[in-house]
């Protein structure tokens, strides 16, 4: 199966006159996708598809040695399974409708649980639904559901358009003459003219890589914590609702906590800055997280396990003739991961199909998207500081609190607080735009004043009740 | 440091923190292998050997010479052994269980062809006397794994022939003799002398035997026909089945007339039966129990019924009816459940009995009580210098003969050197902890076959065919290599930590390191880790193996 005949089609009309570069994708060109996670699928399908619209016949062979239709850990890929509206519609726009049988259920509100109180959340406007799946077929144990995997969806999008699967694991990518040596694990390699590597950021390929390139570094990861809960329909129903609950906590290096209501179990998703075992004993521990739960214990997880995420993106994100695409290049910090691999996927195969695959044609084309997206994720860590700030300080907290109560309440209103919260959970919108929001001078009025109000009303309180921690469950329940 | 369970989650019965370790464990071949033949290891050469820069050629080589540690005649037995190997193949579940006898055979076939050298045990060299009585597949084999060991070792049979039952009992349309002999003259190129024609309790005495050597190792086998104890017995027209299978090979048999009656339900009954039909004869066997309970192979007796050989059950023989001495028929008891017995009569020219064999000892007497199986302890030992196996130990199949002549060489050749007595005791795979599902379904090649109805047309020639290269490195590819580390990187691929590596010098069964302080304790390895290699540690400390 080892063979070279990409290399020998190179000499071939080039699909794209006059772009200058040397390195393009001709007629009967090779190309590997590695990995066929989101990223790679949305690559594979529109490098087809737009190759199509080029009158260009490529090979474009996908590597993914899981089976997504897999329940448990086999078929999992280490997500929340959160996908935000705003991606959601974007891709129906590309024709490509999520079936309902993908989703595991519609979120409706955020709940957000404080130690001074917890406040719902509700949707901000109407279209922004959040969809709830599942990467695999579902967590372990689970019995066969008529729901189905998103991955595995995504993968059968790219099939229909002609990529080849094939159910090898690459452990290592090499320059060799004019094209890319993919190297497989059961001791086959196969020569290509692009790879796209979209191997996510649980592999240990791209050090593979970063060992094999002079210039190329991969991204900085941080280890998080994911964990499934079987809790039965009905008591997700009473306990959760159709609600995605938030934890701000004041533990150290926790980030972001979640609690993910879909069908019969629930997911839990914390992300920080290296989940460790103190820090779950902290998580678990707290009466917050406890109370989520039905008589206040945590029950039995079904599994768990620690996957990475990015804090950095590659640099650069490709060479000749690779690119790096999802969180194998780069990502949003935190959120909208899918959301990442869908714009990281479509700028590459755009680059690769109408102006080529050198480094240069890369530089020139994909990595503007990539360069915007980290600039987004440097302002994000300044929104994530900013929220674990209000995480440490209680007096920030009540302010919080208070002003998003007060928004959920009157309808009428516009909702500053609520808007920041829920795209900063959600990742619909880019940190930039949050950022600018929580700049908006009656955004910091209302701010300012309820963070009087929140603390002066418990001041009030605790001197009547005698000390007594007056603080109730606000919003609508 | 050893995490605790974090709070709310402590007092379940299942670990919240659940560390892997890797540990080999016995696959149900080897298990069931009368040989314990390591099937997995050869197998998994051949299937992994692009992993380790081997061609087809030098995998084939490598794995035949595994093969042939254990076991030094595989074309042999990869034709005769009933494959007890496949019953429990884990594949047998979903596809058909790995062609393991096929596999075996082609590998012998194979090393034939290329004049393949057995595998010695380099550079030992030992001045003990070893001495051995027998040349069947006991003696052969404890010669061999001597010999392999670095002794001289000498060989006593009281034939010219050397082979014991495999080459007189085992007919040619199994076994074909240039095959036999092919294996066996290999074996006599190592330092193994042979002296032929000497009969023990005749010739020479036991004590002067053992006077004369370290170690006497005895497997003569069991070549006595048992008698059926009926009247008419005695005389000419009636004989032993191994009798009959012996002197048929040394072309020296009387006519069997037109008619034969075979008694009895084993393996050699329906080889004497098959070749008397073979020498033109009507055949009929009578066994006194149902077909289900014949101890011969199913598809040997199928075999049997194709080539035109009759059977009667439920039926036990009463006596030999004669006429001026020659035999006329036999009288039987048809024995149905729940009637009374009928008395049968069968006319036929010859009967052949192959109920049961004994040892011929030849006036030796060993075991002292009377009893005629020898009692060894469990690897053969007799006494310090005195050991033995095979079929003398009570009957079996070939491949436990080469299993007792290999098990008394390990520990005659421990002893010798002082060294412990050797225990190779380990866990089987437990039931489940093979993922069957990840494997790819593959179509298991059955053996060729020649056309039925040339069967008899060619009636020496060998039946079943050896299969091709191209099936056996399916074959190969088929088995789950249950129990061991095969590189198939699902480990690797989903453990977030890294905690997996690969290891430098790659062999068989030995792919990855696990760094243990890395573990994060989500036991994904244990759970995806198809060949039920990795399981979870107990106390999921972080205790080094």
């Amino acid at each position: 199966m080892i063979s070279g005949e990409g290399l020998e089609s190179l000499g071939s009309i080039s699909a794209n006159p006059g772009s200058g570069s040397q390195k393009t994708l001709t007629d009967g060109s090779r190309v590997a996708v590695v990995g066929s996670g989101p990223a790679g699928s949305f690559f594979s399908y529109f490098l087809l598809k737009m190759a199509r619209t080029m009158a260009l016949d490529l090979t474009v062979d996908v590597y993914e040695p899981r089976r997504f239709c897999e329940r448990g850990p086999a078929g999992c890929n280490h997500c929340g399974g959160i996908v935000s509206e705003s991606l959601v519609q974007r891709l129906a726009t590309e024709g490509i409708a999520l079936p309902d049988d993908v989703v595991q259920r519609g979120i409706e509100s955020y709940v957000l649980h404080m130690d001074v109180g917890d406040v719902e959340i509700a949707t901000p406007v109407e279209e922004r639904r959040i969809a709830a799946i599942y990467r695999g077929n579902g967590p372990r144990d689970s019995e066969p559901l008529d729901t189905h995997s998103f991955d595995g969806y995504l993968q059968q999008l790219a099939s229909e358009r002609g990529a080849n699967l094939i159910r090898r694991m690459v452990i290592g990518v090499v320059e060799e003459g004019d094209g890319m040596r993919v190297h497989c694990a059961d001791g086959t390699s196969k020569v290509y003219d692009l790879v796209a590597l979209a191997s996510g950021v649980n592999s240990r390929l791209e050090e593979d890589v970063e060992e094999h390139s002079r210039q190329f570094m991969k991204p900085v990861r941080t280890k998080t914590f994911i964990c499934e809960f079987k809790l039965g329909r009905e008591v997700i129903q009473e306990t959760l609702g159709p609600s995605m609950h938030v934890f701000l906590l004041d533990i150290p290096r926790l980030e972001f906590a979640a609690l993910i209501p879909k069908g019969d179990y629930a997911t839990l998703c914390l992300l920080g800055d290296d989940i460790d075992e103190d820090l779950l004993d902290q998580f678990f521990g707290s009466p917050e997280v406890k109370n989520c739960f039905p008589g206040g214990e945590i029950p039995m997880h079904v599994c768990h396990c620690s996957p990475r995420i990015n804090l950095g993106s590659a640099k650069p994100p490709y060479t000749d003739r690779m690119v790096m695409i999802g969180d194998c290049g780069t990502t949003r910090l935190f959120k909208d991961g899918i959301g990442a691999a869908y714009r990281t996927a479509k700028a590459a195969a755009r680059t690769a199909v109408f102006h080529g695959v050198s480094a240069e044609d890369f530089e020139a084309h994909y990595w503007p998207l990539c360069r915007k997206m980290d600039t987004d994720n440097r302002i994000g860590k300044v929104v994530f500081a900013v929220g674990s700030l209000v995480q440490r300080s209680r007096f920030a907290r009540r302010g919080v609190l208070r002003m998003t109560s007060l928004e959920q309440n009157q309808s009428a209103k516009q909702r500053r607080m609520s808007e920041v919260l829920w795209d900063l959970f959600t990742g619909s919108a880019p940190y930039r735009e949050v950022f600018l929001r929580t700049l908006h001078p009656v955004y910091i009025k209302d701010l300012v004043w309820n963070l009087i109000a929140g603390n002066a009303r418990r001041a009030e309180k605790s001197k009547s009740a005698n000390g007594h921690d007056g603080e109730g469950r606000h919003g609508p329940h | 440091m050893v995490p605790t369970d974090p709070p709310g989650c402590g007092g379940n019965e299942q670990q919240f923190w659940i560390r892997a370790q890797q540990l080999e464990k016995l696959p149900p071949c080897q298990a069931e292998c009368p040989n314990t033949g390591n099937v997995r290891g050869w197998l998994g050469i051949i299937a992994q050997r692009q992993k380790h820069g081997l061609s087809l050629e030098q995998a084939y080589d490598r794995a035949w010479k595994e093969l042939a540690r254990r076991n030094p005649f595989p074309a042999s037995i990869g034709r005769i052994c009933p494959h007890p190997c496949e019953t429990r193949c884990t594949r047998g579940d979903k596809d058909g269980a790995v062609s393991i006898n096929a596999m075996e055979r082609f590998l012998g076939d194979w090393a034939i062809d290329r004049n393949l050298p057995l595998p010695l045990i380099e550079g030992q060299s030992h001045t003990e006397s070893i001495g051995v009585v027998g040349s069947g597949p006991a003696g052969l084999s404890f010669a061999y794994q001597m010999a392999r060991r670095g002794y001289t070792v000498t060989i006593y049979d009281r034939r010219i022939q050397p082979g014991g039952m495999l080459r007189d009992a085992i007919p040619d349309y199994r076994l074909p003799r240039r095959l036999l002999d092919a294996e066996i003259d290999r074996l006599f190129e190592l330092d193994i002398a042979v002296i032929r024609g000497v009969e023990l309790g005749k010739d020479l005495t036991l004590e002067e035997l053992r006077e004369r050597h370290d170690i006497l190792f005895l497997g003569m086998g069991a070549q006595g026909g048992r008698r059926l104890g009926v009247p008419g017995e005695s005389g000419p027209g009636v004989m032993s089945g191994i009798d009959y299978l012996r002197r048929r090979k040394l072309g020296t048999n009387e006519n069997l007339g037109n008619k034969v009656v075979v008694i009895g339900g084993g393996n050699t009954a329906i080889d004497a039966a098959r070749s008397a039909i073979r020498d033109g004869a009507a055949v009929t066997v009578l066994y006194r129990r149902t077909k289900e309970e014949m101890p011969a192979a199913a598809h040997e007796v199928d075999d049997a019924n194709i080539e035109g050989v009759e059977f009667t059950f439920r039926s036990v023989p009463t006596g030999v009816l004669r006429e001026d001495s020659l035999v006329t028929g036999i009288e039987y008891q048809y024995k149905q459940p729940g009637n009374p017995d009928e008395i049968n009569q069968l006319p036929t020219d010859t009967v052949i009995v192959a109920i049961s064999q004994e040892p011929d000892w030849q006036g030796i007497n060993l075991s002292g009580d009377g009893d005629k199986w020898l009692h060894t302890e469990e690897d053969g030992k007799l006494a310090d210098d005195l050991w033995a196996g095979g079929d003398d130990r009570g009957p079996g199949v070939a491949s436990r003969s080469v299993a007792h002549g290999r098990i008394a060489a390990e520990a005659a050749h421990a002893r010798l050197r002082g060294n412990p007595r050797p225990q190779p005791v380990r866990r089987q795979v437990g039931t489940g902890a093979v993922k069957t599902d990840y494997y790819e379904s593959q179509v298991r090649s059955e053996r060729l076959r020649r056309p039925q109805d040339e069967w008899l047309e060619h009636p020496e020639e060998e039946i079943d065919l050896t299969i091709s290269s191209e099936e056996a490195c399916q074959e190969a590819a088929r088995c789950m290599s249950c129990g061991l580390c095969f590189d198939c990187h699902q480990c690797v691929m989903y453990c977030n930590a890294g905690g997996y590596s690969p290891v430098e010098n790659a062999g068989p069964g030995s792919y990855f390191s696990l760094a243990l302080e890395m573990c994060e304790g989500c036991g994904k390895c244990i759970e995806l880790c198809p060949c039920g290699y990795l399981e979870a540690r107990e106390d999921s400390s972080l205790a080094a193996d």
